[in-house]
């Protein structure tokens, strides 16, 4: 009972006060405690929420995309948090981050490329805790994606997800040539594309485009790793023109064959974009591909009449193997953020393996798995197409590979470097030893000036 | 009589109303407002264009990456870019690109001006169709062509292979080296040619009719009296019009980023796209400016022509 009331009560039993003068006091006690507690109630409702400004990735696979946001928002509303969600696709995402970062104005926590942890190291917070208490609850980070977020012995990100490329084959074509899918580019995928393809339909059995794109860089990227070169040796240093030299020598006469000699591949290959292939395919003009799960998602989602007719198989390989880059989208907050306790709850809240199961089931293949707990989902079993994705996924290695991921080898892929290097060949004119020579130079010089 | 000490105030206040008088007699009387009225322009120009520019300047002199201060590095920048080969192909290619647009642009501006000057049905609603390229987003335009140069589904092998049976087999518009650069410049051209069209278009229109009967009565064939009447007066307005030009077509970034990015293996490469991969792909911003900032001086002397030119113009 409120004090004041007790007293009243005591004064009226001792007779101190009349009852009259008991009900009137008493009607004065409650009515303004009533009041007051009204007051203070509007008072707390009209207080600022505590604002998140949260940057998302919008991929191709729309249906996840408005999963997270969802998801997000329901975040928001259980926390009494105003989130401003501001989405960045593939072409405007870096400059949106540099833009911020350079105006000291970036976003409290971002969902970011594999590039980012190394990329914005300078500005980005030291989640250690976090990132390693949400990688024990899923059995662990897989290696690719531990050495991509942890910089400098530090976590800079949480890993989210991985977004790969597998090697996409019309089924119904390969089937009806008696053939098997290919395990190496050269010879498999070059006879394989010639039994396959008819010039005069317009089908033609390789598109891979050695432009700059995502496509054309990870390819070339991929294809160096598969003749035992690479632009880095173990050590981080440039090697594409001296250490592996005669076999990235290989690996790009191969490159540059599969349009010049070979002719597998579309005349206007060399100008295509990310997009490129992905349409030829589904208009039916490739018999293979290499692309990400978003190709199979498009697909899919349409029920396009080659979604069936498509089989996903683990990227060809070459004499030194068969390698995969790597992709790992990623939680980063801004170590500028006041917000830091709320951004890392928004994150456990989403990377909670219900919530990240919802995500999953319309990703179509798209959401790989970053953590071993993952891989195992039952989810990679529900289209024999996701079995190629996981395994591609659980190989990858990094930018930099076999060395360390550094920031020079994390620009030389972003100043397309190597597709550059094929372009110089197959429309330039220039010879395979002097467009490695002058890829070399470029790559020495972004190395000589990272290091510095 | 005044001791030398107080003289010496007295002597300086002669001088601070020595100098007003002149000020004043130079200026006129109300100069003082004058400063107060020109002030927020002054502090509008030093805040958005001379501080911006002055910061580039000096950024373009150090070694800047995203979100770490910048290490001055003097001209190092500058001497690098001089001797990298990608960027003397960005220059050579950027002149390439803007002579070949501006030339093809005046040319065919000069076509259209002519014929929409003549008694042809419909002008109005030609000249409205032949301004429709000039009006539409430059991004829309350069989508649209993305997918007219595509070799297997575009509209143009279609037509040339399909329905007119031109060439035995498409041709990658985007992906050759013969074609490439080429492709790009059409569609600027195919942007940039109505500008020059109505200019001129608006240039012919104010020559006076008798120039021309005048012409026709000495005998002068339709030749010589677009030689001799229509091109000197409009030499003024093919002056400006080309300088404008130019500068817009050598800082144009759209419609190489959304058709080539600059490739293949850098055949359609400019400074603009050059500068934009600096920055946002490499994320070097100090060369990123350096680049940007490196055909200044040219790009300045354009200017100077220019504004020269408007200001006779406006004299007369």
């Amino acid at each position: 009972m409120d004090q004041r009331l007790r007293h009243l009560a005591e004064q009226l039993d001792t007779g101190l006060i009349a009852r009259r003068e008991f009900l009137r006091r008493a009607a004065v006690v409650t009515g303004g405690t009533a009041a007051g507690l009204a007051a203070l109630r509007t008072m707390a409702s009209g207080q600022p929420k505590t604002k998140l400004r949260v940057w998302l990735f919008k991929s191709f696979v729309t249906n996840a995309n408005d999963v997270l946001g969802r998801q997000i928002e329901a975040w928001a509303k259980e926390r009494n948090v105003e989130v401003e969600i501001d989405w960045a696709t593939f072409g405007d995402r870096e400059p949106k981050f540099v833009a911020a970062i350079e105006a000291g104005n970036p976003p409290d926590l971002a969902e970011m490329h594999i590039m980012g942890p190394t990329r914005y190291k300078a500005v980005l917070r030291d989640v250690s805790a976090l990132a390693g208490d949400i990688a024990r609850g899923k059995g662990g980070l897989l290696p690719f994606a531990e050495t991509a977020m942890k910089i400098d012995g530090k976590f800079l990100a949480v890993a989210r997800y991985s977004m790969t490329t597998v090697f996409f084959i019309r089924r119904d074509v390969m089937e009806t040539k008696g053939l098997k899918p290919p395990k190496v580019y050269d010879p498999d995928v070059v006879e394989f594309a010639r039994k396959t393809q008819d010039p005069s339909k317009d089908l033609f059995g390789f598109g891979q485009t050695l432009n700059r794109s995502d496509d054309g860089d990870g390819f070339m990227e991929n294809i160096l790793w598969d003749y035992g070169g690479g632009s880095w040796d173990k050590d981080g240093k440039p090697a594409l023109g001296t250490a592996f030299r005669a076999q990235n020598l290989k690996a790009l006469q191969f490159a540059v064959d599969t349009i010049q000699k070979h002719k597998i591949q579309p005349p206007g290959v060399m100008g295509w974009t990310d997009v490129s292939n992905n349409e030829a395919y589904m208009a039916g003009k490739l018999v293979t591909t290499n692309n990400g799960a978003s190709l199979y998602y498009a697909m899919v989602t349409k029920k396009h009449e080659l979604a069936p007719k498509t089989q996903l198989v683990l990227t060809p390989g070459g004499p030194g193997g068969s390698f995969v880059g790597s992709s790992c989208y990623n939680w980063a907050i801004f170590a500028k953020s006041k917000h830091a306790d709320l951004c890392e709850d928004m994150i456990r809240w989403v990377e909670d393996e219900k919530r990240f199961g919802e995500y999953l089931q319309v990703s179509v293949g798209q959401a790989g798995p970053v953590y071993k707990g993952r891989v195992d989902n039952p989810y990679w079993k529900s289209d024999p197409n996701f079995e190629a994705i996981v395994q591609n996924i659980v190989r990858s290695v990094n930018y930099g590979h076999p060395g360390p991921l550094t920031s020079a080898a994390v620009e030389v892929r972003a100043q397309h470097i190597l597709t550059d290097m094929a372009g110089r060949v197959v429309v330039g004119g220039l010879s395979a030893e002097a467009a490695l020579k002058e890829a070399h130079a470029r790559v020495e010089e972004i190395h000589k000036m990272r290091r510095t | 009589m005044a001791t030398p000490a107080a003289r010496l105030p007295a002597a300086a206040a002669l001088r601070r109303r020595g100098a007003s008088v002149a000020f004043a007699r130079a200026l006129g009387p109300d100069y003082r407002l004058g400063y107060l009225f020109v002030a927020p322009i002054v502090v509008l120009v030093l805040a958005l264009v001379a501080y911006p520019f002055g910061y580039a300047i000096y950024l373009s002199m150090t070694r800047k990456y995203v979100g770490v201060p910048p290490v001055w590095v003097g001209f190092d920048n500058y001497v690098k870019l001089t001797w990298d080969g990608f960027f003397q192909r960005a220059v050579y290619n950027s002149f390439i690109f803007t002579f070949g647009s501006v030339g093809v642009k005046l040319l065919l501006g000069m076509a259209m001006a002519l014929v929409l000057t003549r008694r042809i049905r419909f002008r109005s609603f030609w000249t409205g169709v032949l301004l429709i390229p000039w009006v539409a987003p430059t991004v829309v335009s350069a989508l649209n062509f993305l997918w007219i140069y595509d070799y297997s589904l575009g509209v143009l092998n279609y037509l040339l292979v399909k329905v007119f049976h031109v060439l035995p087999r498409g041709v990658g518009w985007l992906s050759e080296p013969g074609t490439a650069m080429a492709s790009v410049i059409a569609v600027n051209v195919w942007r940039g040619f109505p500008f020059f069209g109505i200019s001129f278009l608006a240039g012919m229109k104010a020559i006076p009719a008798e120039m021309y009967e005048a012409a026709a009565v000495d005998g002068a064939t339709a030749l010589q009296r677009f030689r001799h009447v229509t091109l000197p007066a409009l030499k003024n307005i093919i002056v400006i019009v080309v300088l404008l030009s130019t500068i817009w077509t050598f800082n144009d970034f759209t419609i190489i980023y959304i058709l080539t990015k600059g490739g293949p293996g850098g055949a359609t490469q400019v400074l603009p796209v050059l500068t934009y991969e600096i920055a946002f792909g490499a994320q070097r911003l100090g060369e990123a400016i350096a680049v940007a900032l490196y055909m200044l001086p040219a790009m300045a002397a354009v200017i100077i022509v220019l504004a020269r030119y408007m200001r006779k113009g406006g004299a007369r």
